[in-house]
């Protein structure tokens, strides 16, 4: 099974699990979820960072233990969650009984292929496609719509972005960075539809003169949380041949000195949507039969 | 290459051993387990491998510890004789090792009062 097969399948699952408990609402609620599993949950002390979760097993009896230190709900939840993944996936049980005591670092960082799923299993519980979309549609494409989803799903900004990127009609593309580097990248289908796109890679430096490298060369405002928020040329991120204008809206994340940056178009990917939608349109009228 | 069983491998035969034991179609125990007939098949067959939400619904409905489906203890009445996820505790660092010890002693002792009232 292919590394991206895996990680849907784990997404599915969170997302049939929700469905089987009857949960079509957002937010949803991990620690309710465990409860009903009987699964014992319990914060470490605030000022102790190591781990961000452990589940663990005693005969019968589970409990997840996860780390307080960071102070957002939305990364409590997500730790939760993600050893939620470890409990509901299949096929998890030799992976964590053979290397003992299971440990995690929550967030999409990792390279363990678990770990990974576990993450997106988090995803798809927490961010669950249906409600997700429905709520994102009420939005335009931006920044604004990360934090009102965040908001609605109480999860991190950073989550709820990938989730966003991954999910989104509109062209999209997340770009998360520390110190002027890239950590990770994220672009919506509609984004990936411009040609000869080039594929941000982690460890790359952002783009020079664009406005996010500007905040990023003011570690103080990063901390701070400043946001700042230009029209950029798409080519100047991700290359490619065509010239289009793209919204680039970007926001310090805080203590860890991260930029959140989002780049969005309304216009990317509809041109060929809407040749299709022609297309269909013309198709429907040449062979509706009419009564006149 | 003399590799050992997987948590897994054991799991499926156990499965079946405990099913056998308790006298239950697979049938009866997917309805017990509230899961479907064709999952035990599968588990017994090894093309699926449980999760521990499966691992723990079918140790309740059989009635035995999932101790013994994973192997940890021979005897399927017999709880909480060999923790696994405790005795690693051993490879976690600093306080995170004390923070699970105290943890397991608590899940051990919700295990034990689970027993004693059932």
């Amino acid at each position: 099974m292919s590394r991206p097969f895996r990680l849907m399948i784990a997404r599915r699952s969170a997302e049939a699990l929700l469905k089987d408990e009857g949960i079509t609402t957002l937010p949803v609620d991990p620690f309710a979820l465990a409860a009903s599993r009987d699964i014992t949950i319990e914060g470490k002390p605030e000022t102790h960072d190591g781990v961000s979760g452990m589940l663990l097993r005693h005969g019968n009896s589970f409990g997840i233990i996860y780390a307080t230190h960071i102070a957002s709900e939305g990364f409590q939840r997500f730790s939760v969650s993600h050893e939620l993944g470890h409990y509901f996936l299949e096929g998890h049980i030799d992976q964590l009984l053979q290397t003992g005591v299971h440990v995690s670092h929550a967030g999409f960082v990792t390279a363990d292929p678990y770990e990974l799923e576990a993450d997106h299993f988090a995803a798809g519980l927490l961010m669950p496609e249906t409600p997700f979309r429905k709520e994102l549609e009420n939005h335009e494409p931006g920044l604004a719509t990360v934090d009102a989803l965040a908001a609605r799903c109480i999860t991190s900004r950073t989550a709820t972005a990938i989730r966003y990127a991954e999910l989104s009609r509109a062209a999209i593309a997340v770009v998360v960075s520390t110190g002027g580097v890239i950590d990770y990248c994220f672009m919506s289908d509609a984004m990936k539809t411009l040609p000869k796109l080039l594929w941000l890679r982690k460890g790359t430096r952002l783009p020079a003169g664009t406005a996010t490298a500007r905040l990023a060369d003011a570690p103080d405002q990063v901390r701070a949380g400043a946001a700042v928020a230009e029209e950029a040329d798409v080519r100047d991120w991700l290359g490619g041949t065509t010239k289009a204008a793209v919204s680039e809206e970007s926001v310090g994340l805080g203590g860890y000195g991260k930029i959140l940056t989002v780049l969005s178009s309304d216009v990317i990917g509809r041109e060929e949507e809407d040749e299709a939608e022609a297309d269909e349109d013309d198709l429907i009228e040449r062979w509706t039969l009419r009564f006149r | 290459m003399n590799e050992e069983p997987s948590p897994s491998d054991i799991f499926r035969k156990r499965l079946r051993e405990a099913r056998e034991m308790r006298d239950y179609k697979q049938e009866q125990l997917a309805d017990l387990a509230k899961m479907p007939a064709t999952t035990i098949a599968h588990f017994e067959a090894g093309t699926r491998k449980p999760s521990f939400d499966s691992l723990r619904k079918l140790a309740i409905a059989l009635e035995i510890t999932t101790d013994y489906l994973l192997g940890r203890v021979d005897d399927p009445e017999l709880a909480e004789a060999g923790d696994p996820l405790f005795r690693d505790v051993a490879k976690l660092s600093g306080s995170d090792r004390e923070i699970a010890k105290d943890f397991l002693k608590m899940l051990a002792k919700r295990s034990s009062k689970k027993d004693k009232a059932s």
